[in-house]
């Protein structure tokens, strides 16, 4: 049997947990047999691939995943302290580098003071950067420098949680009122 | 009928603008002038202030209340900019009065010629007040989407949202509709038509008079035609994606502070849990396993305490020294342990023989190796050895 070209590169990042992104090479292979990556991760791990437009990764039936939670609040205040700041805060995400200085800054200046310092991996300068190289190693930011990095295309997939999570709420309401 | 010289009526508004954009800024919140607003204006301002009012018509009672009148309303909104914009709906009513014209010039247009130029004049009057109104329209939605952006009245997200949305499905989709010249159905399409028909018409219609115009009509109507391609382009390349992009932001932020309301009870994006790469053996846990798995599953042992016989036989050292020493000197070490042991055992065993070859070892003896290879032939209980001969002299070493 021939399998696909970098199928070993494929198959060992998502299994570590990483993305694969659009602008790598390896992620035209794996959207060319999408059919045959989706029935091999099923039929040997029982995982399913999840392939979007601009990532792909393999989705766990582990529901209590911290790392997850963790990514999905630093996230979110980033994205409340930037539109805070007056900065459109989705073209900062998409397209801006942060240092950590700044990360620093937001996080120490921010109003869900007790929610960071309730955090683990979020309540001090050290427990963050553990977390930032924590998304590095799965391809959620890329790390530009020591103490520089930006967000890759996988960001995305928590700003998709977001979006989903707003419009649940607002048909909600409208169902209330 | 106003009996005031036009110059008096402006003079009033001049002097007394203040007065009149007050009336005008209740009218807009409310629709009309309560009477409890109106008479605290009067009183602020002289009874002569109510004369005035009433004689220039700038307002006119509505039951127990009042409105300002129409003439003034529009010239306070053009002088302050304050368009309150229209639905759509509002404006497609030109295609129909533009349509309806157009049709009745064509059809007509061999017939009486007054009423012809007529129809023309009243054809370009409706094409201008609706470029007006779409022109005053863009103007205040772009207002609008722009305090939406800057948010100075810190309005929250998810009401943002609404706005953003309310504006993109009532006021620019519907508007960028009757803009679409590519839409058959669309008031500018119809322009369109108008205007390659006063093209030909302004060039060979017999009656000069209506040829001038046709012409009038034709040229405004090609000035139109490029302010309603600015408007559209204003709508489509930049209050439509503003107005996505604050729904979009807006709606991302409304989850987010959803989110961190409650971050712990709610399900975040599901990831593969990482492995861990281990020091040790990846099949460590069931190598573990295994071994106390034997344990677990033990056979069962008997153990029997019934005495079994064994030799007890314990080396005594002293005993078997002092023999030596009295038995000195003695020429074959071996054949002495030999004769030794026969002394109480029918048969000599290894292990007792050993122990008590251990007196080679003592210090106070005097041991000499004989050099001439001589050798002596035992045999044991399990072994037939063959021993050097080594000899022991009575000389007992003096510490």
């Amino acid at each position: 049997m021939v399998y696909p070209q970098h199928h070993r590169q494929i198959v060992e990042e998502l299994m570590t947990g990483k993305f694969i992104l659009t602008n790598e090479e390896h992620f035209g292979s794996l959207k060319e047999n999408e059919s045959f990556y989706q029935e091999f991760f099923k039929l040997s791990f029982d995982l399913d691939l999840h392939l979007k437009n601009e990532y792909a990764y393999l989705l766990s039936r582990e529901t209590q995943e911290n790392f997850s939670r963790d990514v999905s609040i630093f996230i979110a205040i980033m994205s409340y302290e930037l539109d805070k700041d007056g900065r459109n805060f989705m073209e900062a995400l998409e397209f801006n580098e942060f240092t950590l200085e700044e990360v620093d800054r937001y996080f120490d200046n921010s109003s869900f003071i007790d929610l960071i310092e309730s955090n683990k991996a979020l309540r001090d300068p050290d427990s963050r950067r553990t977390l930032i190289n924590g998304m590095h190693r799965r391809n959620i930011v890329h790390k530009n420098f020591e103490d520089r990095f930006s967000f890759t295309q996988a960001h995305k997939l928590f700003v998709e949680f977001a979006k989903e999570l707003a419009m649940k709420r607002i048909t909600a309401r409208e169902v209330e009122v | 009928m106003i009996k005031a010289e036009p110059r008096t009526i402006l003079s009033f508004l001049h002097a007394n603008f203040d007065v009149v954009k007050d009336l005008f800024s209740y009218q807009i919140a409310d629709g009309l002038i309560t009477k409890e607003v109106y008479d605290m204006l009067i009183q602020k301002h002289g009874h002569t202030m109510n004369i005035r009012l009433r004689e220039f018509r700038v307002v006119r009672s509505m039951g127990s209340d009042y409105e300002m009148r129409d003439v003034y309303y529009k010239l306070m909104e053009f002088l302050l900019f304050e368009f309150k914009p229209l639905l759509p709906e509002t404006i497609e009513k030109y295609k129909t009065s533009i349509s309806e014209l157009y049709l009745k010039i064509r059809k007509y247009e061999q017939q009486d010629r007054d009423i012809l130029q007529e129809r023309i004049k009243n054809l370009s009057h409706q094409v201008r007040e609706f470029v007006d109104l779409v022109e005053r329209n863009t103007f205040r939605l772009l207002a609008e989407t722009r305090d939406l952006k800057s948010n100075p009245e810190r309005i929250e997200y998810r009401e943002k949202v609404h706005k953003a949305s309310f504006w993109i499905e009532y006021y620019i989709l519907p508007l960028n509709r009757i803009l679409d010249v590519k839409h058959s159905e669309s008031v500018t399409s119809t322009i369109l038509d108008v205007s390659e028909y006063a093209n030909r018409r302004r060039l060979d219609f017999a009656d000069e008079t209506v040829r001038v115009e046709f012409e009038k009509l034709y040229s405004q109507l090609v000035q139109t035609n490029t302010d309603l391609l600015r408007q559209s382009k204003v709508l489509v390349n930049e209050l439509l994606p503003l107005l996505e992009r604050i729904r979009t932001e807006s709606l991302i932020l409304t989850g987010w502070i959803e989110f961190l309301r409650n971050p712990y009870k709610l399900a975040t994006p599901s990831l593969l849990k990482g492995t861990r790469t281990m020091v040790y053996a990846k099949d460590m846990l069931f190598k573990v396993r295994e071994f106390f798995e034997q344990f677990a599953q033990a056979e069962y042992v008997t153990v029997d305490d019934s005495p079994v016989d064994f030799d007890k036989w314990i080396f005594d050292r002293e005993k078997f020294k002092a023999n030596l020493t009295a038995s000195l000197p003695v020429s074959d070490f071996f054949g002495w342990c030999k004769n030794e042991l026969r002394k109480e055992f029918p048969d000599i065993d290894t292990d007792k023989f050993f122990a008590l070859c251990g007196l080679l070892f003592d210090q106070d003896l005097e041991i000499e190796f004989n050099n001439k290879g001589e050798r002596t032939t035992l045999e044991t209980n399990t072994s037939m050895l063959s021993l050097p001969k080594i000899k022991i002299d009575n000389a007992i070493k003096i510490q």
